[in-house]
Formats: structure tokens, sequence, C-alpha cells
């Protein structure tokens, strides 16, 4: 009987893991698009401070390549609006995933004491 | 760690362990705070730098030699052609035409920004650090108590 609890034991101490560590994958993922909400904001300001007849280019991969600047301020608005989208979306799973954790912790918690439990038991018999 | 409620627990109720625990979840803090005002210390140097040799780029200048970097251990020479407008790099690969006076403008509110960054960071650092030599305080007493303790029991069992 012991056995097959600690083989539960086992078995949510896996689980707890492996929620662990995609909660700590979604963390990062959220820190990261964080930090380039922050930096798309700031050019969004340089760019919305320019006059209309500035030029704009944009880093294509080694060529600067001439950008209108409408376009640009465009450009950058979406991007925006897409990575608050996709930090929304991590809030949520990060919720969800907190929620798993604690879950699995509990049950955890009350199968490591019902092993207690058992362990105690077949001790006093002997 | 973070739960959905947090319960206040005086530091001198947790045992030696908790303690050892806490100290180094606060050591591993301090030094991610002190690694960002670093970084910060750092950004706002090289921004620094650009404005600075901006003021370079004056019209007594013009014409004069200058040696352009082609890769990093190749130089071409050059003449200064034009001290009017320069090309500021601001950010996910946007570069921007700035007269020279925008672009000293932008380096000097781009050092500003970092200035204000860093005196935010710096009041939590200061109190991360104060909570981290408050917690090693309370670890030692208890160590100390607990040695204490056990030289105690140890004598009394001899006698």
């Amino acid at each position: 009987m012991a056995e097959g609890l600690q083989k539960r034991v086992q078995q949510e101490l896996e689980k707890l893991k492996s929620i662990q560590k995609d909660f700590q994958k979604s963390v990062s993922g959220r820190q990261q698009l964080d930090s380039q909400l922050k930096e798309n904001t700031l050019v969004l300001e340089e760019l919305k401070r320019l006059e209309s007849d500035s030029a704009v280019y944009k880093l294509i991969g080694q060529v600067l390549v001439k950008q209108d600047l409408e376009e640009s301020k465009q450009n950058v608005e979406k991007r925006i609006d897409y990575i608050s989208k996709e930090i929304k979306r991590h809030e949520e799973a990060l919720k969800d995933l907190e929620k798993k954790q604690d879950t699995h912790r509990e049950t955890m918690a009350k199968l490591q004491a019902q092993f207690q439990q058992q362990i105690v038991k077949a001790a006093a018999k002997a | 760690m973070s739960t959905g409620t947090m319960k206040e627990i005086p530091v001198t109720e947790l045992n030696i362990p908790q303690l050892n625990q806490l100290s180094q979840q606060l050591e591993q803090d301090v030094e991610l705070l002190q690694n960002s005002m670093s970084s910060l210390k750092l950004a706002q140097g090289k921004f620094s730098e650009c404005k600075e040799s901006l003021g370079k780029l004056t019209t007594d200048n013009l014409q004069k030699d200058i040696l352009v970097p082609l890769t990093s251990s190749m130089y071409v020479a050059g003449q200064l052609a034009d001290v009017d407008k320069v090309l500021v790099d601001i950010g996910t690969g946007y570069y921007v035409e700035m007269k020279l006076k925008s672009a000293v403008d932008y380096y000097q509110r781009k050092v500003e920004f970092l200035s204000k960054q860093m005196e935010n960071l710096q009041p939590v650092l200061q109190e991360k650090a104060l909570m981290k030599e408050s917690v090693m305080e309370v670890l030692q007493m208890k160590v100390r108590s607990q040695l204490a303790a056990h030289q105690h029991l140890a004598t009394s069992s001899k006698s």
C-alpha cells in the first residue's frame, strides 16, 4: 500500500516540476516581451517628435532602407499593440499555471502526510 | 515564489535553514539589482560619449581628413562632408536623420532618462541590502545561541 502511495507522490512531484518549468518559461517570455514593449514605446516617442520631412531608415539585414515616417509610426504602433496582446496572453497563462502549481502542491502535501502516517503505522506494527 | 496572499512573519520566528534560504534569496536579489545598476551606468556612459563626439562635428572641422571604419579592423580615408545632419539609432532597427542639434538633444534626453531610472533603482537596491543585512544578523544570532545551547548540553551531560 505504501508503495502505491509513494508512486503517487513521485507522479505528483514530476507533474509539479513540469508545471514549474512552464511557469519559468512563461515568466522569462513575459520579461522579454516587456523589454520589447518598452523599446518600441521609446521608438514611437522619437518618431512622434520628428517633423514630417525627417528621413527615417529601417535596418533590414545589413541594409538601411528609407521608410515613410507615417508608415513607420503605424508599424511601430501595430507592433506595440501586438506585444501588449502577447503580454496579456502570457499573464493569463501565468495565473493559470500558478493556480495549477498551488493545487499540485496541496495534493503533494496531503499525499506526503498520508505517506508519513503509513510509515509510522508500519513502524508501530513492526 | 509568489502566493496570492502573503502573511507577514517576523524574521526572528524563522528557523536556521529558512533564514539561510532567505538570506541566499536576498543575496541574489541584491546582485541582480547591482547588475542592473551597472548596466544603466554603462548605457548612460555610451549615450554621453555619443553626445560628446557630436561636439566634434563643427563647421570648423568640415572637409578635414577622417578615418572611416569599414569593419572593426579596417579604416578608409575620407573627409568630413556633412556636419548638419546625422543618422541616429533610435532602437528596434530604426535610424533617423536628425539635425545636429536635435541629435544632441536626443542623447541628452537619453542620459537624463537613464539618470532617473538609476535614481528610482537606488532606494530599492538599498532596501534589499538592508533586509539582507538584518536577516544575516538574525541568522548569526540564532547560530550563536544554538551553538551555546549545544555546548551547554555537552558540558552539563559531562558533569
